[in-house]
């Protein structure tokens, strides 16, 4: 009776035994393919490097194996990289660099509302290493965990490249009354510049189309901000940059200028220049040095074109778009005396001799944090 | 037990206790109870019910997974579709499935660049610009396979810009096979290849890319293309940029290590090039690492904002020390010496030179751009530049216009000569010719004379009637010519003799 019994379960299980089998596979994969694709779209995935010695505009596969194949030979033709008036419709990538000394949650959730597809942005930071910039990154990392890994989908950014500085540096404190002392000014400057330029060209890449530039106390944008820029279709594009604040004459919220380096030049001010040694630079909005420019800051008019443009010969740091060619081409911030203009002032210079010509809004506005 | 697993709720073994109470079963009894064995064919619908579950679960799985398959080929616009998800699934588990990182974390403080790089395995970006280049890949390729540098610590960045040949195919063919070499050390890191066009317009040929009024439009567009290179292919991770030019043909393997040993910001061997002996065998080169003179300083002054001075053109007489005139064969290749302005065929330099900002200017930089530029902007910055002038590499000799119609003038004077040689031993032997002929016809009438004098004889023999003495005399008229043609080849010899002491 146990033989034949033996073979008819074998006979008769058999089909039942497979199915369920096979059944179980396709669950098995299904979940193991599940997983991954519900983080990331495909098109995320398309844009991932191979290796993690890749641009930093892109994510790259975390190595899976123990042994790592060498990294491929990639090849960038920049003759595609495009700087269009319709950034969105060319799917152009945007590089958001900020160099941050204290971390401002208005700032990331202005970032978080940022309307262009966040699939196309790249966020860099540079943080110097002092215990405040230890702290910052602790909170930015926080942050960016919480947005990048639970988020959801459409908040996460393309990748971000967080940078510590490799400057000491020059002044111990923050404060902003010490900071805009003008004997503290060259050297807060040159090391802000220094900062600028290892945060812009350690992240640029190949992909890059447009870089925004976005100081980290600046929280509050129009969420439109990099396609109202991008229209404009200029070289550097500069918004005007406010500060809210309590007016207690009137007791209500109002708002003021805060960003004086956006200005076109005066016979004054090159005259100073002129006199000027060299190596010395020249400041705005300080008392001593009465330059007479044009600052774009006081241009602003109630009901002024939203769209208005004005050429200008320095600008700020506070908010800034530029066309990555710009950058390319050799135009940084300048951490010396550049006719007699440094940092931010001194880049609109040098864009300037190499043939790029800024242009501010004055009816645009964005606005700096009220410490 | 064993029935009652097969049987299930029919059997209540209870009842029956009894029956298996002294623990044994009871044999050979017969009994229709329901604690006998029952075979499985006893509940065949059961069975049949849950085969065809299982069947409609495994169909509707497979809907289900098509409908995920299909779903996911037309959300994703890449080629993937349903069989590469398919194949990819039952096949392999990698390949498609991966995890993304997208945040990257780098303390630049780690790559400050230190004298004995190797050792805290700090990497280098190798920037090569290319335009034209094809003929120069392979020679290139040898020397940076015989870098005894770590290949893996190499990040190998190539800008091709305006090229009419076949620099890019070249280039990826050489990079693959050496990518995928057996040999792991071998292999290097990232690799970079960027295509940009600016719109050349100056020619590449040496003449008109050495021209003097070539010079500042040139140096400007160089420089962007270096910028473009650079700002493209610079990673956080970078402590080291080596600047090397694809024309390079003498280089020693260790040079990236000589050079950092010195651990400066900047740094520059000294570049000279063979030549042909004609010239001198041998020549300085790279004119542009110099030391700033106050001549050059003054000169400066005096031109407008966008001139650009050049080194090595009699227009701009600078009187500055260059690093190339320094040489000494046999001197100490570790000695130092400080640059303002640096040449680009061998630079290099620390990472922090390039994130600070400095660059090669695609404008007039204090009357400098490009590499130039470059050095005065390190100098501004309090940058140390240096320059070895006993560690010398070698710049391909490519023949200028100058040397092209030299080398036609010597060689027209070479075929001159030549045509000279060949009338003179024409002439020469055309004189032997007429000796022949004279020697010829002087024997004609020897003979003449003879057969006369034989006749005669003849007649004079059968008048005496003596014939031995005729036969004699007309074998001593034969030997004659025999004598004559000896002494033209005599001449020929002679002759010869002389041409070979000419050459």
């Amino acid at each position: 009776m146990a033989r034949p019994m033996g073979s008819v379960r074998l006979k008769k299980t058999n089909p039942a035994t497979l199915a369920v089998g096979v059944a179980l596979c396709i669950f098995i994969i299904y979940f193991l393919i599940g997983p991954s694709t519900s983080d990331f779209s495909a098109s995320r995935k398309a844009t991932a490097a191979a290796h993690h010695l890749s641009p930093p505009t892109s994510p790259f596969r975390k190595p899976t194996g123990d042994k790592q194949k060498p990294p491929p030979v990639a090849h960038y033709n920049l003759n595609n990289v495009t700087t269009t008036p319709n950034p969105l419709e060319n799917r152009e990538n945007i590089l958001l660099l900020t160099p941050m000394a204290r971390f401002y949650q208005e700032y990331w959730d202005n970032i978080l509302r940022l309307e262009y597809p966040h699939e196309l942005i790249t966020l860099g930071f540079i943080l110097p290493r002092t215990k405040e910039g230890n702290d910052a990154t602790r909170e930015l990392q926080k942050r960016i965990a919480l947005t990048q890994n639970q988020g959801p989908e459409k908040d996460r950014f393309k990748s971000i490249i967080i940078l510590r500085e490799d400057i000491d540096p020059p002044l111990t404190s923050q404060d902003e009354k010490e900071r805009h002392k003008m004997e503290n000014q060259k050297a807060r400057r040159a090391a802000m510049a220094k900062a600028r330029n290892s945060l812009l060209y350690s992240t640029l890449g190949p992909a890059t189309s447009w870089i925004l530039w976005l100081d980290a106390d600046v929280v509050e944008t129009p969420p439109t901000i990099i396609q109202d820029l991008a229209s404009h279709d200029q070289a550097i594009t500069v918004p005007n940059c406010f500060q809210r604040y309590w007016n207690e004459e009137k007791n209500e919220m109002d708002e003021r200028p805060y960003d004086f380096n956006n200005w076109q030049d005066s016979p004054t001010a090159l005259d100073l220049a002129k006199k000027m040694d060299p190596d010395d630079i020249l400041l705005e909005g300080y008392a001593e040095m009465a330059t007479f420019r044009t600052l774009m800051a006081y241009m602003s008019r109630e009901n002024g074109r939203l769209h208005e443009e004005m050429p200008l010969d320095g600008v700020g740091g506070a908010a800034l778009l530029v066309k990555a060619d710009v950058h390319r081409d050799g135009a940084m911030f300048p951490p010396f005396a550049f006719y007699n203009l440094i940092e931010t002032e001194g880049f609109a210079k040098m864009s300037k001799r190499l043939g790029w010509q800024p242009v501010g809004l004055p009816n645009y506005k964005v606005y700096h944090y009220n410490e | 037990m064993l029935p009652l697993a097969s049987s299930g709720s029919k059997v209540t073994p209870r009842h029956h206790g009894a029956g298996y109470s002294d623990g044994y079963p009871r044999s050979k009894t017969f009994d229709i109870s329901p604690h006998r064995y029952q075979p499985r064919s006893t509940n065949p619908a059961h069975r049949r019910r849950t085969q065809s579950l299982v069947r409609i679960g495994l169909v509707a799985i497979l809907f289900l997974l098509v409908l995920y398959t299909f779903s996911r080929g037309s959300s994703s616009s890449s080629s993937g579709g349903a069989l590469s998800v398919l194949s990819l699934g039952l096949l392999s588990s990698g390949g498609a499935d991966f995890e993304l990182e997208t945040v990257r974390y780098h303390d630049l403080s780690n790559v400050q660049g230190t004298a004995r790089g190797w050792e805290r395995e700090e990497r280098i970006l190798v920037c090569v610009p290319l335009r034209d280049a094809e003929a120069h890949l392979p020679m290139f390729f040898s020397h940076l396979r015989n870098l005894t540098y770590p290949h893996h610590l190499l990040d190998l960045a190539f800008l091709v810009s305006d090229s009419k040949d076949n620099t890019i195919g070249v280039l990826t063919e050489s990079l693959e096979s050496i990518q995928a070499s057996e040999d792991e050390a071998m292999q290097f890191g990232e690799i970079s290849i960027i295509e940009k066009d600016f719109g050349q317009v100056v020619n590449q040929d040496v003449e008109s890319r050495h021209g003097f009024a070539a010079q500042a439009g040139r140096r400007k567009l160089m420089a962007r293309a270096r910028n473009w290179l650079l700002s493209a292919a610079l990673r956080p991770y970078h402590s080291w940029v080596y600047w090397r030019d694809v024309d390079v043909e003498t280089a020693p393997f260790t040079i990236l290590e000589d050079l950092m040993r010195h651990n400066k910001d900047v740094i520059v061997p000294n570049v000279w090039r063979p030549l042909p002996e004609w010239l001198g065998g041998e020549q300085p080169y790279d004119l542009n690492s110099w030391q700033e003179s106050d001549t050059a300083l003054a000169l400066a002054d005096t031109l407008d904002e966008d001139a650009v001075i050049v080194e090595g053109y009699a227009e701009y007489a600078t009187y500055r020390p260059h690093l190339a005139y320094l040489r000494d064969p046999y001197g100490d290749p570790d000695v130092e010496m400080e640059l303002d302005g640096v040449g680009g065929v061998s630079i290099l330099a620390k990472a922090k030179v390039f994130r600070y900002g400095v660059h090669f200017p695609a404008f007039s930089f204090e009357k400098h751009a490009e590499t130039e530029g470059f050095g005065k902007m390190a100098r501004k910055l309090g940058l140390s530049v240096i320059g070895l002038p006993h560690y010398t590499i070698w710049h391909a000799y490519e023949p200028s216009v100058d040397d092209i119609k030299h080398m036609e003038l010597a060689q027209e004077q070479a075929e001159k000569e030549k045509a000279e040689k060949t009338r003179k031993m024409k002439e020469s032997f055309s004189d032997a010719t007429g000796q022949w002929e004279k020697d010829k016809v002087e024997l004609q009438n020897i003979a003449a004379q003879e057969r006369k004098k034989e006749k005669e004889a003849a007649a004079a023999a059968a008048a005496a009637g003596d014939a031995g003495a005729a036969a004699g005399r007309v074998a001593n008229g034969k030997a004659d010519p025999k004598a004559a043609a000896g002494r033209v080849q005599e001449k020929a010899v002679r002759h010869e003799e002389l041409e070979g002491g000419k050459t």
